[in-house]
């Protein structure tokens, strides 16, 4: 067997009626580009996710009983709670940090590019510039903001490319004109979508003096994070709630197995659907070349040739469209997410390698499970009768 | 009965269909030596097609006994493997596969055997040469005239070298003038290639041009007195009456 010969015909026969072979392609492209954006999506969440976690970083957070995560809502701690739990044994350091939402109105620029975008809100968060480290921030592109009552800040990458502003530049907050002494990066797309300003600044301006939302802490390299978290909750009962980041990280990877399912049962409907489609599309290719099939059979080709030829051609169909489905969900998100980012909303897709096998992967299973029928008929087609097939 | 003279053995064969209410082949027994060039006449329904059918291995017998070069066809599992060994089939209707060029048509054959693809171009290519096609290989079947297109088939039928080609009325849907030169291809052939060849045809100086005739008449065989002219007195007496 030539098996060069037999891979261009299998290559070369779906394509003989192209309106069907085009339609059939633009079904289960549809379903791949789905299951492709999704599953960027999810990827460049868990990889936020991940950033999280990173080394340096403080692993655990503690805010009121009641308030959120990120300890943007809720109630306050007093800053002096920070030195107290640096006291209990295993914690390494602590970080108060004050955390407000921030509404740009009007923004003033020393560039020569102007801003033109309607009011935005994100968040602020009041530090102490020498723990960075604890947020994650390892690096500033420029210098960080001082802690010595100036009108400092530095913004989340993300943040300033939205508000088209680099460093130099000035934003107003609060009613308070800001200098931007540098941009950060953390991996982290809610991180990178906010600002630091120094701690005290942020309380004097929101008025809460010598208070925080959440304080960081980090603990020492040979310390049990989950034990140390446990003593903070002991020792604050009723007060506070203590988070380790792998905890936090736990939430969101579950809140990502949410879109995760989705995104399986669109590959499993776009099975269904792109399967009855090549059924039908192979199904008519067979019937249209049956006196074909007769013909091959007639010059000695053995059924189980003739199935794959069939089952080949189902799966160059549905290879091909997986193609297309991983281009147009790969553009489609882009531009998606590049219309979202004016809104605020920055996720960085992550095409993986594990969205690019369960592309093909479904492809592949869409062919075989269309392809196997026509291909079983086409093979047990009695050569006299599909000769005689007019 | 020398067998290794005979290349075709059938020995009461009989095919019904329909439940037995159509009886197609009533106990036909038949010898065809190797080398031979048998035609097969008959009316519409006489069971003509049915028993060449038999031979190439595209159906199955009900009863009696069916031996193809060497082979048993009552008995052989793998009938694919004789019919691409053995048998070249050209039909009516030339059946060329219309995305495939004239010279992918005639290699289609090949893909049972292990061939290089360089051997089975180099035969194709001869073939296709000796059936004046050289220089349309690249052509689509559909580009060609009804003439070009069963002088393909032709080709194809004969290049995986079989012991017999079985040709089913394959001037039927040709032209008088390009019928002759489709017959005239296939005698030569049979000559040269020294190939057996069983014809079924409608027409009875077509028939004429065969070693043998055979008459099929409700699904039984008789044998019926040749011509003996040559070809070309056989042909200007067909023109005459036409």
């Amino acid at each position: 067997m030539n098996v060069m010969s037999f891979l261009s015909l299998i290559i070369k026969n779906p394509f003989r009626n192209r309106t069907r072979a085009s339609l059939a392609i633009v079904g289960i492209a549809i379903g791949i580009a789905t299951i492709v954006a999704l599953g960027m999506v999810t990827g460049g969440l868990q990889a936020s996710t991940q950033s999280t976690l990173k080394a340096g970083a403080a692993e655990i957070s503690v805010a009121k009983i009641g308030s959120n995560t990120f300890g943007s809502s809720g109630g306050t701690i007093d800053e002096s709670v920070a030195i107290d739990i640096k006291n209990i044994s295993g914690v390494k350091d602590t970080a108060g940090i004050l955390r407000a939402t921030a509404n740009v109105t009007s923004v003033t620029t020393t560039s020569s590019s102007s801003s033109n975008f309607g009011p935005m809100g994100f968040s602020v968060s009041g530090i102490d510039s020498t723990k960075l480290s604890l947020v994650g921030i390892d690096s500033v592109n420029g210098t960080s903001f001082s802690n010595e009552g100036l009108n400092e800040i530095i913004l989340g990458k993300s943040l300033a490319q939205n508000l088209n502003k680099t460093v130099g530049d000035s934003i107003n907050l609060f009613g308070t004109d800001f200098k931007i002494t540098g941009t950060y990066e953390t991996g982290s797309f809610i991180q990178d979508m906010g600002a630091f300003i120094s701690l005290s600044k942020l309380q004097n301006l929101t008025s809460n003096q010598n208070k925080v939302s959440t304080i960081v802490v980090k603990v020492n390299d040979n310390a049990n994070v989950t034990q140390v978290s446990q003593t903070i909750q002991n020792t604050y009962p009723n007060d506070l709630s203590a988070t380790t980041a792998a905890d936090q990280a736990n939430r969101i990877n579950q809140s990502l197995g949410v879109i995760n399912t989705a995104s399986w049962a669109i590959s499993l409907l776009a099975i269904i659907i792109g399967g009855i489609g090549v059924i039908n599309t192979m199904i008519m290719s067979v019937f249209e070349r049956t006196r074909e099939i007769g013909v091959l059979k007639a010059v000695g080709w053995k059924s189980s040739r003739i199935l794959a030829m069939i089952l080949g051609e189902s799966i160059v169909l549905t290879l091909v469209a997986a193609v297309i489905g991983i281009i147009l969900g790969v553009v489609g998100v882009e531009i998606i997410l590049n219309l979202l980012s004016s809104t605020g909303s920055v996720i960085k897709p992550v095409l993986s390698l594990d969205t690019l096998l369960r592309a093909f992967g479904v492809a592949l299973l869409v062919g075989v499970i269309g392809g196997l029928y026509p291909a079983y008929r086409a093979s047990k087609l009695a050569p006299t009768e599909a000769l005689r097939y007019e | 009965m020398n067998e290794e003279e005979n290349i075709i053995e059938i020995k009461d064969l009989k095919k019904s269909y329909d439940n037995g209410k159509i009886k197609a082949l009533n106990g036909i027994d038949l010898v065809v030596k190797k080398g031979e060039f048998i035609s097969i006449m008959g009316p519409s329904g006489s069971g003509k097609s049915t028993l060449l059918n038999m031979i190439g291995a595209l159906d199955r017998a009900d009863e009696g006994s069916i031996g193809v070069a060497g082979i048993d066809l009552m008995e052989s599992r793998d009938l694919s493997k004789f019919r691409s060994k053995e048998i070249g089939f050209v039909f009516q209707m030339h059946n060329l596969i219309p995305n495939l060029n004239v010279l992918e048509n005639v290699e289609i054959p090949m893909f049972e055997t292990s061939l290089s693809s360089k051997e089975m171009r180099r035969r194709a290519l001869e073939l296709l040469g000796a059936v004046g096609l050289a220089d349309r290989v690249d052509q689509n079947p559909t580009k060609l005239s009804g003439g070009e297109r069963q002088r393909v088939a032709i080709a194809r039928a004969l290049v995986n070298k079989p012991s017999i080609i079985l040709a089913d009325e394959p001037t039927g849907a040709l032209d008088s003038k390009t019928g002759d030169i489709i017959l005239k291809l296939l005698k030569d052939l049979h000559t040269k290639e020294q190939v057996t060849l069983v014809m079924v045809t409608h027409e009875p100086y077509v028939a004429q041009m065969a070693d043998r005739i055979l008459n099929v008449l409700d699904g039984k065989i008789n044998e019926q007195k040749k011509d003996e002219s040559d070809l070309s007195v056989i042909l200007k007496k067909f023109k005459q009456k036409a």
